[in-house]
């Protein structure tokens, strides 16, 4: 079991992961909440810093706070902060480029988008001092992937880093994400709602005999004040329509383009393992690139011995295998303690089995290089873990 | 929890907000849809999704009949639904208060107990606290009330507990505590238990330590051969594994426990096949540990 594994690395390893991933300008790591994703990003952006003379930006989306635990920092915030080369140095990683981190500020995104693509001033103040505008920037789930995507090619387009590392949202989330160009572009340019608001302005005379239940509808539930309030929100935010059509474009050919590559982090867990299947397949169907995909936390062979678990299992036999043994070696042997030992030994085997029969569906995900992470156990630092996860990519 | 309730006579909703099939599968049966299906005794799931969810709210309090997506104002409903997102958090809080004030003709809660499979720790306030965002946006009109009911029924204590859950490593630790420090700060939703999964326990007892050497030492090994067979470095290797893994979580486990200000349930770690059985196994653990 353990050989099939190793050779199975081997032959979809030809390279180190960071050398293949190194000259692209934006690496996105996506996959399920709990598999290790913000330190694999992490430390995939201190690999390629420290095979390349590149300036590599490490950026974390996700609004749970991991990356500055990642990175041993004590905070990470919307400013970029360079993460020391002689700590990085002491762990075990020397750099030839430069490591870069940062987190997303969505509601100073949401406030450049607007500031951008406003015809003028007047209007940009309107939305910005708007109570509908502050509700969305400020406080929904889903106004996060927006601003995301928009800082994300603003990076890009800055062009002050040589790679952008993402880490995102757990995946169903970083699907949001990815569809978010999409979905930012309908909603500025949600015309229905500016039509339910204000029909009469909006000349669509046909339409609005067929909108005379939702306006009721419309009314009834927000009331005749805040619908009003909301069609002039909508009005002024249909300004920006035609600036965020052009960028949402320019992001949705970023997301295709050769520049960019997208690794799915998994681990062998039966749904995290799912998951990433489901991902890899939104990733076809959305036409963006898949480069690879890192397993992390791979349980060692020695694990998946059959020779160890038939001596488990005699262990683990409580009326006779401490006996047994017992007379072989001429010593006592407490029952209750080979029992325990028996019981451990077997629930690890039954583990690595799992993941052995998971890692035989590797190449169902893609056809992509995948690299397999091994689960670390000893008491390190969480920046020599990094530096331990970055020498396996 | 779900399955234990149920066994235990409780009637059971068991609710996935990401629709990704894992809690009927963990239930032992397959993907489930918008409405709820009996899935064990007492135990019912659904999927949530955000524009069967709408259509449900216009069909109860406007008679709106079901829009295929064909018809050209399935577009605004989908849009309404799936492309603002403050709605979209609404109407996900609002199904599972629908359900939690469902009654049955005499009046009967429809539900003794609902358990939802929630959303990611870093994005479960924004959806929990949807309501009280949204009553900041609404002045009047009928979305106001059911907006206040909603946040009323998510902020109520006897009606409502968020159980953090999380695993003895460092980052999901601190994550949690991170999530547990804001919920106390800044809302009014109340914490039941957290749950620490996936726990190992060490090696504790000093006759299991003393074996694990004895077998370590290559002289017993060979003696110990017509016995054990000619795996025991490997299982020497795998219990050492086993016990490293223990003590590492050990530090994190201890974090949990001191800085949560609600009990920490240890779940440990089983290693059943995926599905029912993982799910029975953990809930016979939970049992067990009262």
């Amino acid at each position: 079991m353990r050989r099939a594994s190793e050779e199975l690395a081997r032959e979809v390893r030809p390279k180190r992961l960071a050398d293949l991933l190194g000259g692209l300008d934006v690496v996105i790591c996506c996959g399920s909440g709990g598999v290790g994703k913000t330190t694999v990003s992490a430390a995939l952006a201190a690999a390629i810093a420290s095979t390349a003379d590149r300036r590599v930006m490490v950026l974390t989306i996700d609004p749970a706070r991991r990356l500055a635990s990642a990175l041993g920092m004590t905070g990470i915030g919307a400013d970029p902060v360079t993460v020391s080369a002689a700590r990085l140095r002491q762990a075990g990683l020397p750099l030839r480029g430069e490591l870069v981190a940062a987190m997303l500020d969505q509601k100073s995104v949401w406030d450049r988008m607007v500031e951008r693509y406003a015809p003028n001033r007047h209007v940009a103040e309107r939305i910005l001092d708007n109570r509908f505008y502050q509700g969305i920037s400020d406080a929904f789930v889903g106004s996060h992937e927006y601003a995301a995507m928009e800082a994300l090619y603003e990076l890009h387009e800055e062009g002050e880093y040589d790679c952008l590392v993402v880490d995102t949202p757990p995946s169903r989330s970083a699907l949001d994400f990815l569809e978010a160009p999409e979905r930012i572009s309908d909603f500025v340019g949600a015309r229905l709602l500016s039509w339910l608001a204000h029909p009469s302005r909006s000349g669509f005379h046909a339409m609005n005999f067929a909108a005379a239940p939702l306006l009721h509808i419309a009314d009834r539930l927000l009331g005749g004040e805040v619908l009003g309030e909301l069609g002039d929100f909508v009005g002024d935010l249909q300004t920006l329509y035609e600036g965020v059509q052009r960028r949402a474009r320019a992001v949705s050919r970023l997301l295709r383009s050769p520049r960019i590559g997208f690794v799915i982090v998994t681990t062998l867990e039966p749904a995290a393992f799912a998951e990433a299947e489901h991902f890899a397949t939104k990733l076809r169907e959305l036409s963006m690139p898949l480069r690879a995909v890192v397993v992390n936390r791979v349980l060692p062979g020695f694990l998946a011995d059959e020779a160890a678990v038939r001596a488990a299992d005699v262990l683990a036999d409580d009326h006779h295998g401490a006996q047994a043994l017992s007379r072989a070696i001429g010593a006592p042997v407490d029952a209750a303690a080979a029992v325990a030992l028996g019981r451990s030994y077997r629930l690890f085997f039954e583990l690595a089995q799992r993941e052995a029969r998971q890692l035989a569906r590797l190449g169902r995900i893609a056809d992509v290089p995948a690299v397999q992470v091994p689960l670390i156990t000893a008491p390190v630092s969480a920046l020599e873990g990094l530096v331990q996860v970055a020498g396996a990519l | 929890m779900a399955l234990i309730a149920a066994r235990r006579g409780v009637r059971v909703l068991a609710v996935e907000v990401d629709a990704k099939g894992d809690l009927p599968e963990a239930l032992g049966h397959p993907a489930v849809g918008f409405q709820p299906v009996v899935v064990q005794r007492n135990l019912s799931v659904l999927a949530l999704h955000p524009e069967d969810s709408f259509q449900e709210y216009l069909a109860i309090f406007f008679k709106v009949p079901r829009f295929t997506r064909l018809t050209p104002l399935a577009g605004v409903f989908d849009f309404v639904a799936t492309g603002v997102p403050g709605p979209r958090d609404m109407l996900m809080v609002g199904k599972i208060a629908h359900e939690e004030r469902r009654r049955e003709g005499d009046g009967e809660p429809i539900w003794d107990l609902i358990v939802v499979d929630a959303t990611s720790s870093g994005q479960i306030l924004p959806q929990l606290t949807a309501a009280r965002s949204m009553r900041r946006l609404l002045r009047g009109g009928m979305l106001r009330s059911q907006v206040d009911f909603v946040d009323a029924m998510v902020t109520n204590h006897r009606k409502t507990a968020l159980c953090i859950c999380a695993l003895p490593e460092e980052m999901p630790v601190a994550e949690a505590l991170e999530l547990h420090d804001e919920v106390v700060r800044d809302t009014d939703i109340g914490l039941g238990p957290c749950f620490l999964n996936r726990g190992l326990a060490p090696l504790s007892a000093p006759r299991q330590r003393r074996l694990v050497e004895l077998l370590a030492d290559p002289a017993t090994a060979r003696a110990a051969a017509p016995v054990l067979g000619e795996g025991v470095d490997r299982l020497v290797a795998g219990v050492r594994f086993a016990d490293d893994l223990s003590h590492l979580a050990q530090p994190f486990a201890r974090r949990l426990s001191t800085r949560m200000s609600v009990p920490v349930v240890a779940v440990p770690l089983v290693a059943a096949r995926s599905g029912l059985a993982t799910t029975r196994a953990v809930a016979a653990a939970l049992e067990a540990a009262g």
